[in-house]
């Protein structure tokens, strides 16, 4: 009997870390405990990505519900989701782009070439859809950090108070906007 | 056109392997030769196909055909041929791929080297390989192609690889660690052919013994490359991290070495049986969860990476049904299993028994700090990281006892050993070994924490007892010298195995106690002393490789005013990525390594650099090299070698 007990205790055992694993899996590991959610947006006052001489500042962005989708070019999964994003904005979604320079530094790279990077942006986006109702360029990475950004893509959903209700890490898709974005959009618009 | 060559060929190669799975365990089932024939050669084809669907993806890389969207995610046409090459085991459907190749390559090879084996042993083993390859390649052909297509709009420059990847390390330590995840697979599938045909005795272990040890040597070899890799690449002088992905590589590994140890006691001794199968099932379980772990996403450690929930589904589903079936047969069948050898409290059995807690404590421990994080969160108590200090404190508590009997192990004999005679030996070793190293670290350091020279001392017990039991074992009847040339080669393997470890243990204690580092400005003719040595700052020249261009400072490195050498460090920049690299330069020597990175331009003209000195790093990976040799030297011992004449006898019995 004890030796029948010893010989299926592996087997408990591979059973039990299996269901933590599939647990695991559907739990969405990519949800940061983010010291941002609930706070609100931290102050800025940075460029546009796309106009010379235009600004943008948090009070800008007060008084409607919108995502912010931190995106760069060079970001295989952002271009994934744009058209998903593009779909949302045709449904009256608003969304506001944060431009993330993965690779500048203005100690090693002097001027930064604006004009490259705007021809790139506006290709990529006439190629897969544009769902930015504004981008807002973060050079410095200065927003990024303040919102504890840890890549690319990531959202945040901010209502129309300035507060961050959530802080979303990976793509956005049907499933994740089901699961996650659309019950928050339902309570806020009734 | 060759794109799709490779994926119909991988088709082809998913029908034969399930043919493979099918045959021969009927043909065992019921008897039938002829379905049991059919398993060799359906093992080689398999590997043909799968190996042509690889050179088709080899193929396309070296081309610069974009309209795969692997090679367009992972290659570039600027990058030299040889990173084409190692560009498709770069990402994750081209390793997959790579890890298929292995998966074959190990069945095709077992199917020609098992001709001494029973047909219904080499048959369920050949069918249980080939279920592994049915459920790899299911999983490659739905749900991680490497052959996508990017059609019609296909772009014209690739995104490059990662330039972390771009180095010769990276070339082969991938690869090797494959060789031996799916070496271990074939431990595994010989356990379950053993459980299956009921009969789980000596011949069994002596079979698996040889694939096992190639399989640990691999893995071995594999983990200290990719150690030194990140050593030589990642620009700040560490060598081990306890990231995921090594942990994914180092439980295997840990299991891998108990298994070992245990199919020693298994084959010579009849004991150990029924644990021994459930190492050999676990190695293997360990490595398939080491890929769910690492490829489902479950655990995030590098970012925009788009993880797909159903590939994570796939393998976990695949890892139940290996391992919980493994499992549950093993529930089954280990219970009738009876050990025949008997053995007191100081012998070598439980010497090795011991030894085999050791490493299963120390794998349960690795796999808790890999997996509680998760379990802590899921069970609603927020994010836990556990980092190196956990790590390093379990492995340094565990180590103690295991170097200890590391010394003591060999020295004993099978059955039962008198105490006293023991005592006198190992006295006289401990001795020793202490006062060689207090004799060696006191009179080159200033300071010696008790913590250094109790590891530093552990590491000269293992050599020094090695030693012992080598003199004791070559002079039982013959002088040293001829006595050394009967020693087997099994014997040898032991022996450069702990020598091994025993450099292992000695190079990560010295180098961790004694590594100096400094961060310094400095402007072109300034010199830092940093130990016994002089830096002098040449200057930065601007340089341009194929696909990138960077700065490269160089520093004159002096001892008692004459040249030493000449450290080039660089710092690179990825034209397609823009990505920065720091290529560090390492003047490696036998005590020591002088490891040189180049940091920014500050504002006043100077550079930042940061100056390392090492002593006695480089011992990591001469200890690993030695130890992974000892896992290919015993293919040479004749005990195991396939020879002709048994073949024939085998084939006859079974006509």
């Amino acid at each position: 009997m004890n030796r029948k007990l010893l010989a299926i205790l592996p087997l408990l055992a591979f059973i039990l870390v299996c269901v933590f694993l599939y647990q695991g899996l559907f739990a969405n590991p990519r949800e940061l405990q983010t010291g941002r959610i609930g706070h609100t947006m931290p102050a800025f006052n940075l460029p546009d990505l796309m106009q010379d001489n235009k600004r943008w500042q948090h009070t800008d962005l007060q008084g409607e519900v919108y995502l912010l989708n931190v995106w760069g070019t060079w970001c295989p999964t952002c271009l994934a989701e744009l058209d998903y994003l593009t779909k949302l904005r045709e449904q009256g979604v608003k969304i506001v782009g944060l431009y993330y320079v993965q690779s500048y530094d203005a100690d090693f790279d002097g001027a930064f070439d604006m004009a490259a990077l705007r021809e790139e942006v506006s290709s990529m986006l006439s190629r897969a859809g544009d769902p930015y109702q504004f981008n807002i360029l973060d050079l410095e990475r200065t927003l990024a950090l303040d919102l504890g950004v840890s890549g690319a893509p990531e959202t945040f959903l901010v209502d129309s108070k300035g507060t961050i209700l959530l802080h979303h890490t990976g793509d956005i898709n049907p499933r994740v906007w089901r699961s996650k974005f659309a019950p928050i959009m339902q309570e806020l618009q009734p | 056109m060759i794109p799709e060559i490779g994926y119909f060929s991988l088709t082809l190669a998913l029908v034969l392997s399930v043919l493979l799975c099918i045959f021969p365990l009927w043909g065992a089932h019921t008897g039938n030769l002829r379905l049991m024939r059919a398993a060799p050669s359906l093992a080689v084809g398999q590997f043909m196909f799968v190996l042509i669907s690889f050179a088709a993806l080899i193929y396309a890389s070296l081309t610069d055909d974009f309209t795969v969207a692997y090679v367009a995610y992972h290659s570039s046409s600027t990058l030299p041929w040889y990173y084409k090459i190692t560009s498709t085991w770069g990402g994750h459907e081209g390793a997959i791929l790579l890890w298929l190749v292995m998966q074959a390559g190990w069945t095709a090879v077992v199917a020609m080297r098992s001709r001494s084996l029973p047909w219904i042993l080499r048959a369920r083993v050949l069918g249980v390989l080939g279920f592994l390859g049915v459920g790899f390649m299911l999983y490659t052909l739905l749900m991680s192609s490497p052959f996508e297509l990017l059609l019609p709009y296909y772009p014209v420059e690739g995104r490059d690889l990662n330039p972390l990847l771009q180095d010769p390390g990276m070339i082969i330590h991938p690869p090797l660690l494959y060789m031996g995840y799916v070496g271990l697979s074939v431990s595994f599938s010989f356990a379950i052919a053993a459980l299956l045909t009921g009969k789980l005795d000596n011949s069994w272990a002596k079979w698996s013994r040889p694939w096992t040890m190639t399989a640990w040597g691999f893995l071995t070899l594999g983990l200290t490359i990719g150690s030194w890799w990140a050593y030589s690449e990642l620009g700040w002088g560490g060598w081990w991290f306890w990231d995921p992905v090594e942990n994914a590589a180092l439980m295997p590994w840990l299991v891998a070495t108990a298994l070992l140890h245990s199919l020693s006691v298994t084959e010579k001794r009849g004991v150990f049986k029924s644990w021994t199968v459930l190492l050999a099932i676990a190695g293997f379980s360990l490595s398939l969860l080491g890929t769910f772990i690492v490829r489902s996403g479950i655990i995030v450690s590098v970012h925009a990476f788009a993880t797909d929930p159903d590939r994570g589904l796939f393998i976990l589903a695949f890892l139940a049904v290996v391992v919980g079936g493994a499992l549950t047969l093993y529930a089954f069948r280990v219970a009738q299993v009876r050990s025949e050898g008997r053995y007191k409290l100081v012998s070598r059995e439980v010497a090795l028994w011991l030894n085999n807690i050791f490493l299963v404590v120390a794998t349960f421990v690795v796999l808790l700090g890999t997996l509680l994080p998760m379990v802590h969160k899921e069970m609603g108590l927020g994010s836990i990281s556990i980092g190196e200090p956990f790590f390093n404190k379990m492995f340094a508590i565990i180590l103690v006892p295991f170097a200890i009997l590391m010394g003591i192990g060999p020295l004993l004999r099978w059955k039962q050993n008198k105490w006293g005679f023991l005592q006198n030996k190992m006295l006289f070793c401990a001795i020793v070994s202490i006062a060689v190293t207090s004799a060696w670290l006191f009179s080159s350091y200033d300071v010696v924490a008790p913590l250094t020279l109790l590891a530093t001392t552990l590491a000269v017990w293992i050599v020094v007892t090695t030693g012992v039991d080598l003199y004791v074992k070559a002079t039982i009847q013959t002088s040293f010298s001829q006595g050394l040339k009967r020693l087997d080669l099994s014997y040898w393997a032991m022996v450069l195995g702990h020598v091994g470890i025993a450099f292992i243990i000695a190079g990560v204690t010295l180098t961790s106690a004694y590594s100096v580092e400094r961060d310094v400005s400095m402007k072109p003719g300034e010199v830092v002393q940093l130990n016994q040595y002089q830096y002098r700052f040449e200057g930065v020249n601007t340089i341009r490789g194929a696909n990138y261009s960077g700065h490269a400072g160089e520093v004159s490195v002096l001892k008692n005013d004459k040249l030493e050498t000449i450290l080039h460090a660089e710092k690179r920049r990825y034209d397609i990525g823009m990505q920065f690299m720091t290529e560090a330069a390492i003047d490696a020597g036998f005590t020591r390594d002088l490891y040189l990175a180049l940091g920014e331009q500050l504002s006043n003209g100077g550079w930042s650099l940061r100056i390392y000195h090492k002593p006695f790093v480089r011992w990591m990976w001469i200890g690993g090299m030695l130890v992974s040799l000892a896992g290919f030297l015993i293919l040479g011992d004749k005990r195991y070698r396939s020879n002709k004449k048994r073949e024939q006898t085998a084939a006859q019995e079974a006509i």
